[in-house]
């Protein structure tokens, strides 16, 4: 589910198609989209599901889409 | 229409913005919203006798982005900022405008994240207009992506166009290419590709590219609007603007060095005020962020009370234009996908 929508996300704002992305894709070297992308889906994610505001620490830790959907699951009821 | 200004952002704020906003409350058919620390901005208020304007109200945001906070990042970490509440409201449908004098990168990077893009754009440029002795031109992008990829000059060229058409006047904008030479086959990969996007949407008949252009065209009145990465986009305005204080500089020194001179100098002074006031950007008012689905402005980080003052005046004439409109209305032609296809 929070993979699912993610992936959602990510191909609605950047144009890309589901079958290009996993959970290990990365998003520099592999989506090429830099920090402000990744805080603008991030932004999305914290409306989607409800969740707080992303400690900075915790935003720089997160380098796939897998990091990024392991921290959704883990601050939400998903 | 109401217009929100970060009243913390610029090297003058928040006195500038205070007093660019009750002049614009005053003049031009608005209200004003003054974002930030409350206190301060209400005893600018006070200091320049705006403290009982109708028209100006004040929204409180504890904290400020510095230069010191990191661009990308600054709007996320600092949620309760001048500039992240300004833009958040924007998106909340409380005002029709953002305009601020801070940080260029943490505006492009709040506006992206909180206002966010028109659906479909890649990415959001900067697009200046700089005068030429004419209607001014349009360089876009100035800064914003520093890397760019050919669909993204494609969108720069529509984006270009619209806000030369709706805000410049210009019914049929004259979109070129910067590049290292005019001749079709010139450029890198990426100018090569982007020219072939470019004439096809020109054949096409959705805009009227008038191929490659040199940098030493810019102010030859050969084009409208003029197409370029963030990097070289950004190298150009700055060497535009150092040569343009150099000149200056030199002019002055020339007026002053005889009687003959400073008499002479006395004659045109009057002359080069008004050549100074077109150059001056504080006359201009800002930049606009193309691609962000709400009007948001970029004041120049130096803007006094009357640079803020127009960039009110340029908020306002933004929202009537509808530029993003425009944008969403013809975004199935900017994908590269389309592009390819029509």
């Amino acid at each position: 589910m929070v993979y699912d929508k993610i992936i959602e996300m990510i191909c609605e704002q950047f144009g890309m198609e589901p079958d290009q992305l996993s959970e290990n894709t990365t998003f520099t070297d592999d989506m090429g989209i830099d920090s402000v992308d990744v805080v603008e889906l991030i932004v999305e994610l914290e409306t989607e599901f409800g969740l707080d505001e992303i400690p900075e620490e915790e935003l720089k830790k997160m380098r796939t889409i897998g990091d990024l959907a392991d921290y959704v699951r883990a601050h939400t009821d998903e | 229409m109401r217009i929100i200004l970060d009243a913390m952002g610029g090297d003058n704020a928040p006195q500038a913005v205070v007093q660019g906003a009750v002049r614009a409350a005053r003049e031009l058919d608005t209200d004003i919203v003054l974002v930030g620390r409350e206190a301060e901005v209400r005893a600018c208020l006070a200091a320049c006798g705006g403290e009982n304007e109708p028209r100006v109200s004040v929204a409180d945001a504890p904290e400020v982005i510095t230069m010191e906070d990191e661009a990308g990042m600054a709007c996320y970490n600092k949620r309760r900022s001048s500039m992240t509440v300004a833009l958040t409201m924007l998106k909340a449908g409380e005002g029709d405008a953002v305009i601020s004098a801070g940080s260029t990168g943490a505006l492009l990077g709040g506006a992206t994240q909180f206002v966010k893009r028109i659906k479909g754009i890649r990415r959001a440029a900067l697009g200046p207009v700089l005068p030429n002795g004419d209607k001014g031109v349009l360089l876009i992008d100035c800064g914003a992506n520093v890397d760019s990829t050919p669909e993204y000059l494609l969108q720069f060229a529509y984006m270009g166009s619209f806000y030369a058409q709706k805000l410049m006047g210009i019914e049929k904008p004259r979109v070129a290419l910067l590049n290292v030479g005019t001749e079709d086959t010139k450029g890198g990969a990426l100018q090569k590709a982007a020219f072939s996007l470019l004439k096809e949407a020109s054949d096409a008949g959705r805009i009227n590219f008038v191929g490659n252009a040199e940098g030493s065209d810019l102010f030859a009145g050969k084009m409208d609007v003029l197409v370029t990465d963030g990097l070289a986009g950004n190298v150009m305005l700055k060497t535009v603007e150092g040569l343009a204080k150099f000149m200056f500089k030199e002019l002055k020194k020339v007026m002053y060095s005889s009687t003959k001179t400073k008499i002479g100098a006395l004659l045109i002074k009057k002359d080069l005020y008004g050549m100074k006031a077109m150059l001056d950007p504080s006359e201009v008012g800002g930049t606009a962020l193309l691609g962000i689905s709400k009007p948001v402005i970029k004041a120049h980080g130096s803007s006094d009370g009357r640079a803020i003052f127009n960039a009110v005046r340029q908020a306002i004439a933004c929202v009537q234009a509808d530029v993003a409109g425009a944008i969403e209305a013809n975004i199935d032609h900017m994908k590269l996908e389309k592009a390819k296809e029509n």
